[in-house]
C-alpha cells in the first residue's frame, strides 16, 4: 500500500492510496464546516443536489443511466456530524477497467462524470434545476422524518441535543424539517458555493493503480476558484452541566431506551478509548457481562467514545420497571473501574479487541478512507501500527484515571407510552 | 480428502472446496493481501424448519417456533464459560445469527485466526444446556422479541409474509412468539442439535488472510467424524395463492413505509440460481433510478430514493419485493402492475436490460472484493447447492426471453401483496 497526501491548494488535501488488491476504485471528498443551526440544511441540499443530476447528465434518470452502464458504479452524498463540525460529502465507487468485459475505460468516465458532478452541477440562473432539486429537497425531508422509525438511533440523536445543548453538535446533521422546508434552489445552490469556496477539503482517492488523473482533475478545478477557507476545529470538548439533565419523550414503543451522557475532561485520547472498551465496547466488557448477562436489566447496553466532545455514550434498551436498577448498576460498573477493580485479562482483552479492529483497517476502501480522515481532524498521520503502539502503553493507572475523570452529565429516556397509563 | 479448486472463469477468482471425511463441506479462500480472516460455520437449519425426521423415524418431530434462534443463544454458553470469554482472548470478534433457512456462527479477525478457528470448530461441537440456562435464555429472547416488534422495518416484512403464506413458517418471526419458546426445554435443544448438526449437514466457509493447509490441519485435529442421518425436512403444503393482498399496522413512525411483494412459485438449486438471477433483472429494471415507472413515481412525490427491491428465497419460498417509504403506497403497488402489464404486452426494452445485466455483474464483482461478502458467498451457495462463481456465469448467459418468462409467469396481480406500517397520524 502506498499512502500519500497532497496540499493541492490552501486547505484542501488530496491523499492517494494505492493498493494493488482491489477490484475498484473510489474517490471521497468531504467538505467541513462549522455545524449551525442556520446553514446545516441548506448545505446538507447543497451537497444532495449533486448526486440528483449535473450538466452533462441532468436530470436523475440520465445520471443514473449512466452510472448503471459502468457496471453499477456507484455516486452518492451524505451529511455527517463529528463533533461541532459538519462534514458534507460526495463518494463514489467503480469496478476498474481490468473487469470491464466490453473494454470501457471506467476509470476515465468516472472521472469525467464526477468531475461534471462537483464542478459542472445543473445550475440554471444561480439556482440548481428545480425538478432536481425537488427530488433531493424530498429526498432530505422524508430523511428527516424517517429518522424516528430507527428508535436506537433516534434515541442517541436526542440524547445529543440535550447532553450539548448551546453547542454546535445539539443539531442534526440534516439540519431541523423547519429549516429544510424553507430552503429553495437558490439557497442550496449559494450554500453550495460557499461550501467550494470556504469550507476545508480533503479528498481521498483509493484505487489499485495510481491514476494522477485525478489529483490534477481536482488541483486544476481549484485552481480557478477564489477561496478564503476557514479552518475548522475538530476537538471542542462539552462542558458538564452543573447538575444531570434528565430529557424524555414518550412513544407507543414496546422497548424503552435509555442514553446516559458521561463527559471528561481527559485528554489522554488513548486511555479513554481503553476505558469505554473495557466498560461497554465488547461481549465481555463490565456492561455485557453484569447489566445484561448476570443481571438480564438490557438487551443490549454498550458505551461509545464522542472523542471531539470529550464524551461516552452509553445506550440500552430497557423495559420501564428496569430503568432506575440499570441506571444504578451502570454507575455502579463505572465506580468499580475507578476503584481500580480491573483483572489483567479485562485489560488484555480490550487491547486484542482494539488491535482488532485496527488491524483490519485497509481492507476495505472505506476503511482507508475513514482512518487517514480520523488521522487528519486529529492532526497526525499516524498508521495504524504506529496507534497501536500508543495503545500498548496505557497502563492501568491511566485507565482509572480516565474513569475518575467521567461525570454523568446527561440522561435521555424513550419510554413505552402503556406502561404510564 | 481431496481438494478441488473451483475458478470464476470471468474473473479468474478461486477457492477451494473439501469434501472432508468428517462429513463437512470446507470452503476456502486465501486473499492475499488482505489483513482479515471471516469464518463462518453454518448449518441448514433455519426458522423454517420445524418439522423433520431422520432415516429410521417413522413420524415426523414437530418443534416451537424459534426454536433453531434459541438453540443458537444457548450453544454460545459452554460448560465453562461464555463462548465470548474464549474470543476475547484471541482479539477475535465473535457473533451468531439465525435466518429462516440458516445457522451461522462466524469470527472476524486480523490475528490468531488458528486458535479462533479451534474455539469456533470446538464449540459448536459442543452442545451444553440445562434447564436453569435455558429458563433465563427465554427472558433474554423474549427482551429481542419485544425490540424487534419496535423496528417498523421488520415487522412490514412480516406482516408482508403473513399475507402471502398461508401454512408455510416463513412466515412467522425467526425469534418465535414469546409464548412459542416458552415450550422449549433442554431436551427440545438436544434433539434439534443432533438432528440438524450434524456435519454433513454443515459447511465451513473462511475467506482472507489464511492458508488452506493451516486450516485444514486445524480441521482434521477438531472435526469428529458424524454419521450421516438421512436428514429430511417437510414443509407443510402451501397453496399458490395467497391469504390477502393487503394488511396495515399503526407504529410510532415519521415516515410511513411498505413492502409490496409478489408470491412467486418456489423451487431449488439450478433453477433457484437462474430464476433469481432473472427475478432480480426484472425487479432491478423495475426500481430503476432510470425507469419510467421511477420516474414517474418521483416526479409525483410518491416515493423517495429509499424505493428499493430484493429477490427473497429459500426452501418452499419464492417472492420479489418492491420497499420504500411512501404516504402513498396503493398507488406505488398499481404503477408497479400497470407497468408490468405494459411490459407484458409491449416486451422489454433490451438496452435497459443489458445495462442492468452489466450492473449487476458489476456488483457480483465487486463483493468478491470484500473479505466478509467471500465467506458468506460461499457458505450460502453451497447451502442451495450451486458454487460460488455461479451467478455470475448464469447471469452472462440470462436472456430477454427468460426476463420476460419470469415476469409472464410471476408478477401476477392475482399474488401481489402489499404491506404498510404507518404513524399515528399518518
Amino acid at each position: 500500500m502506498r499512502y500519500n497526501r497532497t496540499e493541492i491548494a490552501r486547505n484542501i488535501g488530496f491523499s492517494s492510496i494505492i493498493d494493488e488488491k482491489f477490484k475498484t476504485g473510489s474517490l471521497t471528498v468531504r467538505f467541513m464546516t462549522r455545524l449551525s443551526g442556520e446553514t446545516a440544511a441548506a448545505n446538507a441540499l447543497g451537497i444532495g443536489a449533486l448526486s440528483s443530476s449535473s450538466a452533462d447528465f441532468p436530470t436523475l434518470a440520465k445520471l443514473n443511466e449512466k452510472l448503471s452502464s459502468l457496471y453499477g458504479a456507484g455516486l452518492s452524498t451524505f451529511a455527517r456530524k463529528r463533533g461541532d463540525v459538519q462534514i458534507l460529502g460526495l463518494t463514489a465507487s467503480w469496478l476498474t477497467k481490468k473487469y470491464a468485459f466490453d473494454g470501457e475505460d471506467v476509470d476515465r468516465e468516472m472521472l469525467s462524470l464526477i468531475r461534471g458532478c462537483i464542478f459542472s452541477p445543473n445550475v440554471k440562473d444561480g439556482e440548481f434545476d428545480a425538478e432536481s432539486y425537488a427530488i433531493t429537497k424530498k429526498d432530505l425531508l422524508d430523511r428527516i422524518d424517517a429518522e424516528l422509525n430507527n428508535k436506537r438511533g433516534y434515541a442517541l440523536s436526542r440524547a445529543s441535543e440535550v447532553a450539548f445543548r448551546g453547542e454546535p453538535a445539539e443539531y442534526s446533521c440534516y439540519g431541523s424539517k423547519e429549516s429544510a422546508a424553507a430552503v429553495d434552489s437558490a439557497g442550496a445552490y449559494s450554500a453550495y458555493k460557499e461550501l467550494l469556496s470556504d469550507a476545508q477539503v480533503e479528498i481521498f482517492y483509493i484505487a489499485p493503480v495510481e491514476d494522477p488523473g485525478f489529483c490534477d482533475m481536482f488541483r486544476e478545478s481549484f485552481s480557478g476558484m477564489s477561496r478564503t477557507p476557514s479552518p475548522v476545529v475538530f476537538r471542542t470538548p462539552s462542558p458538564l452541566s452543573s447538575e444531570v439533565n434528565t430529557d424524555s419523550d414518550e412513544y407507543d414503543v414496546r422497548q424503552c431506551k435509555m442514553v446516559m451522557t458521561f463527559k471528561t475532561s481527559s485528554e489522554d485520547f488513548f486511555a479513554v478509548k481503553m476505558l469505554s472498551t473495557i466498560f461497554g465496547e465488547t461481549p465481555v466488557s463490565k456492561l455485557f457481562m453484569n447489566v445484561r448477562e448476570k443481571m438480564s436489566l438490557c438487551y443490549y447496553c454498550a458505551s461509545r467514545v464522542v472523542s471531539a466532545k470529550g464524551a461516552i455514550m452509553v445506550d440500552s434498551g430497557v423495559e420501564r420497571a428496569n430503568i432506575e436498577k440499570a441506571k444504578a448498576e451502570i454507575l455502579g460498573q463505572l465506580e468499580e473501574i475507578k476503584k481500580g477493580n480491573i483483572t489483567d485479562s479485562e485489560t488484555e482483552s480490550a487491547l486484542l479487541s482494539i488491535e482488532n479492529t485496527v488491524n483490519q483497517i485497509g481492507d476495505t476502501p472505506a476503511s482507508y478512507s475513514g482512518w487517514y480522515f480520523e488521522r487528519f481532524c486529529e492532526g497526525n498521520s499516524r498508521s495504524p501500527e504506529e496507534q497501536l503502539a500508543l495503545y500498548r502503553e496505557v497502563t492501568k493507572e491511566r485507565i482509572i484515571e480516565a474513569a475518575k475523570s467521567l461525570s454523568l452529565d446527561s440522561v435521555y429516556l424513550m419510554l413505552d407510552k402503556e406502561a404510564d397509563a | 480428502m481431496e481438494k478441488n479448486i473451483i475458478t470464476s472463469p470471468r474473473t479468474g477468482d478461486s477457492c477451494i472446496h473439501v469434501k472432508h471425511s468428517s462429513g463437512l463441506d470446507i470452503y476456502i479462500c486465501e486473499m492475499p493481501g488482505f489483513s482479515s480472516v471471516e469464518a463462518l460455520f453454518g448449518t441448514k437449519y433455519g426458522s423454517v424448519n420445524t418439522m423433520f425426521r431422520q432415516k429410521g423415524d417413522a413420524d415426523y418431530t414437530v418443534v416451537p417456533e424459534g426454536i433453531a434462534h434459541f438453540l443458537e443463544h444457548k450453544l454460545f454458553e459452554n460448560e465453562d464459560c461464555d463462548v465470548f470469554e474464549l474470543y476475547a482472548k484471541t482479539g477475535a470478534s465473535g457473533n451468531a445469527f439465525t435466518s429462516f433457512d440458516k445457522t451461522a456462527y462466524l469470527f472476524s479477525c486480523s490475528q490468531n485466526y488458528q486458535e479462533s478457528l479451534r474455539i469456533l470448530l470446538d464449540f459448536v461441537q459442543k452442545p451444553y444446556f440445562t434447564q436453569a440456562t435455558v429458563d433465563k435464555e427465554q427472558g433474554i429472547i423474549g427482551q429481542e422479541i419485544q425490540m424487534t416488534n419496535d423496528s417498523p422495518e421488520w415487522r412490514v416484512f412480516f406482516n408482508m409474509l403473513s399475507c402471502m403464506y398461508h401454512e408455510h413458517p416463513v412466515k412467522i418471526d425467526i425469534a418465535g412468539t414469546v409464548e412459542s419458546i416458552a415450550k422449549i426445554d433442554a431436551d427440545l435443544l438436544y434433539k434439534c442439535y443432533y438432528t440438524f448438526y450434524n456435519l454433513n449437514n454443515m459447511v465451513l466457509s473462511i475467506a482472507g488472510n489464511i492458508s488452506a493447509d493451516e486450516v485444514l490441519a486445524i480441521c482434521d485435529e477438531c472435526l469428529k467424524p458424524c454419521e450421516d442421518k438421512g436428514l429430511e425436512t417437510v414443509f407443510p403444503d402451501e397453496p399458490e395463492d395467497i391469504v390477502k393482498s393487503e394488511i396495515y399496522e399503526v407504529q410510532p413512525v415519521g415516515a410511513s413505509i411498505f413492502n409490496i411483494g409478489y408470491k412467486c412459485r418456489p423451487c431449488s438449486g439450478a433453477e433457484r440460481l437462474k430464476r433469481s438471477a432473472a427475478a432480480s433483472i426484472v425487479s432491478s429494471m423495475l426500481a430503476d433510478a432510470s425507469s419510467d415507472m421511477y420516474q414517474k413515481l418521483l416526479k409525483e412525490e410518491v416515493i423517495n430514493s429509499s424505493f428499493d427491491t430484493e429477490v427473497f428465497t429459500g426452501d418452499g419460498y419464492f417472492s420479489v419485493i418492491f420497499s420504500g417509504e411512501s404516504s402513498q403506497p396503493g398507488r406505488v403497488r398499481d404503477a408497479l402492475a400497470d407497468e408490468v402489464d405494459r411490459w407484458l404486452s409491449e416486451g422489454i426494452c433490451s438496452k435497459d436490460f443489458q445495462r442492468i445485466k452489466k450492473s449487476t455483474y458489476g456488483m457480483l464483482v465487486r463483493m468478491l472484493n470484500n473479505v466478509e461478502s467471500v465467506a458468506n458467498l460461499m457458505m450460502n451457495s453451497h447451502m442451495e447447492g450451486t458454487g460460488p462463481y455461479d451467478m455470475i456465469s448464469v447471469l452472462s448467459e440470462l436472456t430477454e426471453e427468460d426476463a420476460l418468462e419470469f415476469l409472464r409467469n410471476e408478477f401476477r396481480r392475482d399474488r401481489l401483496v402489499m404491506s404498510v406500517i404507518k404513524g399515528d397520524e399518518q
